[in-house]
């Protein structure tokens, strides 16, 4: 395409969008609508598969290990557990390990754990993922029934991740439906917009198609015009959803209570949750622009 | 040259437009469609620049079926044809210029070539001092002429007029034939479908009659053949 032509579309793209300034308003409305919720779903979305991912990394056994034991025992069982088919990975985790892991997770109230370097309460431990995290409890109960006398005590996550996994993909289900509900209406609304404009340029594309201006030549200024309400039909939602996500990241930060319920932070979540909502404004705009010239085009 | 084969068109509420015609309209001629209203002279003429599809039959132009023509293909087919209507369809808020570069505009020609080939097809309709003003400063004759001069920018091969003097007065209805005489002795093919009895009359060319949608007259040199 001619660098004249694209300047071209968009001078006309632009000319009719501000011809038809309520039209497109509506129209943006209806996509900024649509987004937002999509929007905030899309944070959820991310977080949600965060946590359960933190939460699978969590599910490890910790098998607690006897203090009187002797390196070379740990070192035995070690490779005895490492040895069966169930087990994906084992490492041993000291107990000075322990404790600095401990430190970052209570992060700015570390002080409760000031001066327990000399005399570290923790217990050394090993720490197992089952290959098949469904498997975690049997395989739990197989550890503590294995070395009765040199581990002491066996903790797992107890399923945690999974019902988070679940009550999300309920929740991401019914979400997407009335999101592309929304996407519908949206794409009538723009579709609606575009067919305003095809009529106060039906006599322009009639002369068009009379000298023979190919179909995407006609086409491409209702592609822009649908684009651009997609685009500006972003804006507002991507504004609303990371400010919001900005806030509410402050407040639970400021509640030390919930320190433990960790959120992704800004980047690179705003770049995806941008990226992703204009992406699918751009969508919804290019198929409502779609719905109304295709009819127009037919021969 | 066009080239029609056994043409029916039936229109969708069931009306019957054309009931077999054939006919043969060589590169070059000046052909002149007649006819009462609604006899099919606008069928015949919107069938040849591929508005309307047959429905049953075969129309070649410069030997391609244009059934056969895919619709993404038909602009290009189009480019070849150059089409006047009575009513000008000229675009009010675009000079005279503008709305015949707009047509080069739209098969996407280099600016250079559209500034002097639109001025070359202004000058030979006669437009070239006029070419800055609007459809709503220029006569009925002069609007007709810019619509001409739209149609041959592109250099068609045909040049497909219905009715093209319907709205003007005897004195502009002249100007137009003049100039569509012109255009077909530079090796236009020119057809125009027309009421006009004595542009008929006068300036003698192929007549072919259409009445209930087939062809009950051709002869070269003939009338009119009307009394309207």
């Amino acid at each position: 395409m001619k660098i004249d032509t694209i300047i071209r579309h968009f001078r006309e793209a632009f000319r009719s969008l501000t011809r038809n300034n309520w039209m497109t308003f509506a129209a943006v409305s209806a996509v900024s609508v649509t987004l937002l919720i999509f929007g905030i779903f899309l944070v959820f979305a991310f977080n949600i598969s965060y946590m359960a991912a933190e939460l699978d990394k969590q599910v490890a056994i910790r098998a607690s290990l006897a203090p009187s034991i002797t390196d070379d025992q740990i070192d035995d069982i070690q490779s005895q557990i490492k040895k069966d088919p169930q087990v994906k990975n084992v490492s041993f985790v000291s107990k000075e390990e322990g404790l600095k892991t401990m430190k970052q997770q209570w992060g700015d109230d570390k002080e409760f754990l000031e001066g327990l370097e000399k005399d570290n309460p923790l217990p050394d431990m090993l720490e197992i993922y089952a290959a098949d995290p469904q498997k975690t409890e049997a395989l739990a109960e197989k550890i503590k029934k294995n070395y009765p006398n040199n581990v002491e005590q066996v903790d797992y996550g107890e399923g945690v991740s999974d019902r988070i996994l679940d009550l999300s993909g309920w929740v991401r289900n019914i979400v997407l439906i009335f999101g592309l509900g929304l996407a519908v209406l949206a794409a009538f609304l723009i579709s609606n917009t575009i067919k305003l404009t095809i009529f106060a340029r039906r006599r322009e594309i009639e002369i068009m198609r009379l000298v023979g201006a190919s179909n995407w030549f006609i086409r491409w200024p209702f592609f822009i015009e649908g684009s651009v309400i997609g685009v500006l039909g972003a804006m507002v939602p991507i504004t609303v959803v990371l400010l919001g996500y900005n806030g509410l990241l402050g407040i639970l930060d400021a509640d030390k209570a919930y320190s433990f319920f960790k959120l992704l932070g800004m980047w690179p979540l705003s770049l995806y949750v941008a990226g992703i909502t204009t992406l699918l404004g751009i969508l919804i705009g290019v198929w409502g622009s779609l719905i109304s010239i295709r009819r127009f085009l037919r021969t | 040259m066009i080239e029609m084969h056994d043409v029916y068109k039936v229109y969708a509420n069931g009306v019957k437009a054309l009931n077999g015609i054939n006919t043969k309209i060589d590169q070059g001629e000046f052909v002149y469609v007649v006819g009462p209203s609604g006899a099919g002279k606008s069928t015949f003429i919107r069938l040849m620049y591929r508005e309307e599809k047959p429905t049953h039959g075969v129309i070649l132009i410069n030997g391609v079926n244009v059934k056969r023509v895919r619709d993404w293909k038909i602009p290009y087919l189009r480019r070849n044809i150059g089409v006047v209507f009575q009513d000008y369809k000229l675009l009010s808020n675009l000079t005279a210029y503008e709305n015949v570069a707009f047509a080069m505009e739209a098969v996407e020609a280099p600016k250079r070539k559209i500034r002097r080939r639109v001025q070359e097809v202004l000058e030979l309709v006669g437009l070239y001092d006029r070419m800055h003003a609007r459809p709503s400063q220029l006569s009925g004759g002069e609007q007709q002429r810019v619509s001409i001069a739209r149609a041959m920018v592109n250099n068609p091969n045909f040049l497909i007029a219905d009715e093209p003097t319907g709205n003007l007065d005897p004195e502009n209805s002249w100007d137009i034939m003049y100039l569509l005489e012109e255009i077909n002795a530079r090796g236009t093919t020119v057809v125009m479908a027309t009421h006009n009895r004595e542009i008929v009359n006068t300036m003698r060319k192929r007549v072919i009659a259409i009445e209930q949608g087939v062809i009950v007259r051709d002869e070269q040199g003939g009338e009119y053949g009307y009394e309207d």
